[in-house]
């Protein structure tokens, strides 16, 4: 067969023209998606003023957000009969010992306070657990299941409200910045 | 140590893939005999180092090194082996540096297939493929190194009383085909910068010989076949591990991965035409380039965190540098078919010159219409406007967001409305091309020949009305079905019959001599009956599909779809990485035991939601699927259950390897013999010889 060699530069300004109109667009579509995360669901509350509560722990000692403000505090809904509660249960533990100016509390959500104890008794605590009556808390920070893990800052605002148990990195983060 | 040893190779690829793109360009450029061999080597040495990296991190994922930040973010103390190694594919980085693994055996794989023998071209590939490769290494070398070292006084590993991590996710755990359906996708994505590098070494080159298209073409049809059989695993794995007893829902990942099948199809058929007739080079090239830009698309689409799919990762530093080097390659590819199309224009006439010589006369008029290649030409257009309307459907959710700031996207139903006439147009011109000869032949032969086609396609008809699939998009698709089917096989029995009858052959020889002796055709043949296979199964299995929900107590029985089911009670399984609760429901058929199936909800510890697997009894004609909904709180006693019965689901399964086979055939190897027996099947089509 035989070749067909380059006779020196033509350019087809069709296909250049044409071409990079259409690679400007697409670039330009994919481009603007940035910055908008379609897997985040956002959370009303993050961003609002914490809503005040009294609960009490199961010491019997009576604690309420107000008297905590101006420290950062980690409110963790959870219960002895969910198994991420129990795999995050170290993690919080290693971060109330490293961080003892965060104030860690663990609120039991529909548990018996008996297994409760049962449970800490084995894995250990840190940090005190606080009897949320008929689970009155809960429903009024939106609580969806356990566990669930809410970031306050030092103003009493709701940094972050973290579903689902918490990672490392993520613990990390958040306490970086509610300590600020 | 396994960090510093890990970055090293992945940097050492870094250099190869440099040292082989630079050396391609000088070889190419200057026809320089040291260069190529440096190029040559160069790769090997990349492919070498990246595949190393590769080994070597599946080494940290099964010793559970948590000094590897990779390591510490997928894996656990409790994860088994086998998922610690497919964990390399579980997440960002890990999948990059994977990606980077199978284009290092791509790349090695490539060079040792050109050898010496395509010398003008081969330089020019390397130096295109090697620039692919250098992207990736930077990329794995850089903002996704999956070595990174873990501190040790940080955070994580100082909290934790010993080194652990969260463990992959649950969703890869669950299934045996998350082993394979994910390299197998990739094997077909990555694949695809093969021919792209060696189309545009043919640009790059300045030569467009018709010879180049054999290796372009068998390149193309490596990662079609990964990418074919990869798509229908992914509806499996779907199937199999979401609870939903669906296998397609237009996600846009799996749009993205079904825009280059599209194209890459398109590609194959408009291939031939070009090798055949001289017609239709540019655009077969703008296809092949195109299907690679698309499968860029795909990684974006999983990587930048821009879609919202089941299979995206979240946003990252990664998604805005693969815009950046998508639009590189973009720029490149347009600039490179304008500064060079006018040498496709002077190939394409002097091909269409030759090739016309030696045919009696080129066809005119109406002749034209009732040929192989114009029933290509329009099989091809179906394949770009199916390509284009997923493409659009998919990117729309962007494109409203770029005008109206919030996202609209279009759904199943656009999608759905679509592709079914585009797909059934797409089917019958499966049957029309292969009834039709090359060149031209009269409107009475094109009838005498396509007439039988469409008796089968009635008779596939009237099956399905009388079988209760009576609405009338199924009754329209079982027609295409049955013309695409005979369409096929009838190329396959109408030379084995001549063998048969002429030279006294049996069955066995006639097939095996005349499939042999054509392989990319019958290979053809055999990939399209797997297709049909696909369409069969989701012609009948979506339209025909009902489910139910159940509440049983233990003990307590329901009728389904002529089934009775009992709920025999529960157990738990526990398991190093989680917990299984498995609920048994005995089945029996008109009082015949079918046999016992245990749908479980799987808890993982670093999973607030259980994650279901259901269970399917699965016959030929019909699926029973059992999902487990709702386990009452306590002893699990009670069930919630949700019962499918869909038609024929197993047949989209029989497609893979049906396509897979195809492509096997087609691309084996033939002998000097052989080959010089199919070329003169070319040129006697060339002549246009009408039947």
């Amino acid at each position: 067969m035989t070749v067909t060699r380059s006779s020196g530069p033509k350019v087809n300004w069709t296909i250049l023209g044409v071409g990079l109109l259409v690679v400007g667009s697409l670039v330009a579509i994919l481009g603007s998606g940035f910055g908008n995360d379609p897997h985040a669901i956002p959370d009303t509350r993050t961003g609002t003023v914490a809503l005040p509560w009294r609960m009490v722990d199961l010491d019997g000692k009576s604690w309420s957000l107000e008297e905590l403000k101006g420290r950062p505090v980690v409110l963790n809904f959870w219960s002895t009969w969910c198994g991420p509660c129990k795999y995050e249960h170290p993690l919080l533990l290693q971060a109330a010992k490293a961080t003892p100016d965060v104030v860690f509390l663990g609120v039991i959500y529909s548990d018996d306070p008996q297994a409760v104890r049962r449970y800490l008794q084995k894995a250990g605590t840190a940090y005190p657990h606080l009897v949320d009556d008929n689970g009155r808390v809960a429903i009024d920070y939106g609580v969806t299941g356990v566990p669930e893990t809410y970031f306050i800052d030092k103003s009493g605002t709701i940094a972050h409200k973290e579903a689902g148990p918490v990672n490392p990195q993520l613990l990390r983060e958040m306490l970086d910045r509610i300590r600020r | 140590m396994i960090s510093l040893l890990g970055r090293s190779l992945v940097l050492a690829a870094l250099a190869f893939a440099t040292v082989g793109c630079v050396g391609g360009y000088v070889a190419g450029s200057r026809r320089n005999r040291t260069a190529w061999i440096w190029a040559r080597n160069s790769a090997y040495g990349f492919s070498a180092s990246m595949l190393a990296a590769n080994l070597l991190m599946m080494y940290a994922l099964v010793v559970k090194d948590f000094s590897v930040s990779y390591v510490a973010e997928v894996g656990s103390q409790a994860t088994p082996t086998y998922i610690a190694i497919i964990s390399l594919w579980s997440s960002l980085t890990g999948s990059i540096l994977f990606w980077g693994g199978v284009l290092g055996g791509y790349t090695a794989l490539t060079v040792w297939s050109l050898g010496e023998k395509y010398k003008e071209y081969s330089p020019w590939a390397l130096h295109v493929l090697l620039g692919i490769a250098i992207f990736f290494s930077m990329l794995v070398g850089g903002i996704a190194n999956p070595f990174a070292p873990t501190d040790p006084t940080e955070f994580p590993m100082a909290f934790l009383p010993i080194p652990d991590g969260r463990g992959p996710n649950p969703l890869l755990q669950n299934h045996w085909l998350m082993a394979v359906h994910p390299p197998t996708l990739y094997l077909g994505y990555v694949g695809m910068s093969v021919p792209y590098s060696l189309i545009c070494a043919a640009l790059l080159a300045g030569r467009l010989e018709a010879g180049w298209m054999d290796p372009v073409r068998r390149w193309m049809l490596v990662p079609w076949g990964f990418l074919s059989v990869g798509i229908v695993l992914g509806g499996w794995w779907s199937y199999a591990v979401l609870g939903w007893g669906g296998a397609w829902a237009w996600d846009p990942v799996e749009n993205a991965s079904f825009h280059p099948w599209l194209t890459g199809t398109a590609f194959l058929h408009s291939a031939m035409v070009l090798q055949r007739r001289g017609k239709m080079r540019d655009w077969t090239l703008v296809l092949g380039m195109a299907t690679f830009l698309l499968t860029l698309l795909g990684t974006f689409m999983t990587r930048s965190g821009v879609f919202n799919s089941v299979h995206s990762f979240t946003q990252s530093e990664i998604g805005p540098v693969f815009l950046v080097f998508i639009g590189v390659i973009l720029v490149y590819s347009v600039v490179l078919l304008a500064f060079r199309s006018h040498l496709l224009e002077e190939e394409s006439q002097r091909s269409e010159t030759e090739l016309g010589s030696r045919a009696s006369g080129a066809p005119t008029g109406a002749a034209r219409l009732f040929s192989r290649e114009f029933a290509m030409l329009v099989q091809n257009m179906l394949f770009a406007a199916f390509t284009f309307t997923v493409l659009l459907g998919t990117l729309f959710p962007l494109i409203t967001e770029a005008f109206q700031e919030r996202r609209v996207s279009v759904g199943a139903p656009y999608f759905d409305k679509w592709a079914l006439p585009i797909g059934l147009g797409i089917v019958f011109m499966m049957g029309v091309g292969p009834a039709l000869p090359w060149g031209r032949t009269t409107p009475e032969s094109a009838g005498r020949r396509v007439l039988p086609a469409v008796g089968v396609g009635a008779a596939f008809a009237t099956w399905s009305y009388l079988m209760g699939f009576d609405k009338p998009g199924t009754v329209l698709a079982l027609f295409m079905i049955g013309f695409a089917l005979w369409g096929n096989l009838y190329e396959l029995i109408e030379p084995v019959w001549q063998r048969m009858s002429q030279r006294k052959e049996n069955v066995l020889t006639a097939t095996t001599k005349v499939v042999t002796r054509a392989r990319r055709r019958f290979g053809g043949h055999v990939a399209h009956y797997g297709v049909l296979f696909a369409v069969f199964s989701l012609a009948l299995s979506k339209g025909y599909r009902y489910e139910e929900d159940f509440t049983l107590a233990e003990g307590q029985m329901a009728s389904f779809a002529g089934f009775e089911v009992t709920y025999a009670g529960s157990e738990l399984v526990k398991q190093p990485q989680r917990e299984s609760l498995i609920a048994n429901f005995d089945v029996t058929r008109e009082g015949s035991s079918v046999g016992r199936f245990g749908p479980r909800m799987n808890y993982y510890p670093s999973q607030r939601e259980p994650i279901v697997t259901p269970d399917v009894l699965s016959r030929p004609s019909y699926d029973l699927y059992f999902s487990l909904i709702e386990v009452a709180k306590g002893d699990g006693k009670t069930v919630v259950v949700r019962l499918i019965h869909q038609p024929y689901q197993m047949w989209l399964w029989w497609s893979a390897p049906i396509v897979a086979l195809g492509t096997l055939i087609a691309l084996w190897p033939q002998r000097e013999r052989e080959r010089a027996a199919a070329a003169a099947a070319v040129a006697a089509d060339a002549v246009g010889a009408s039947k």
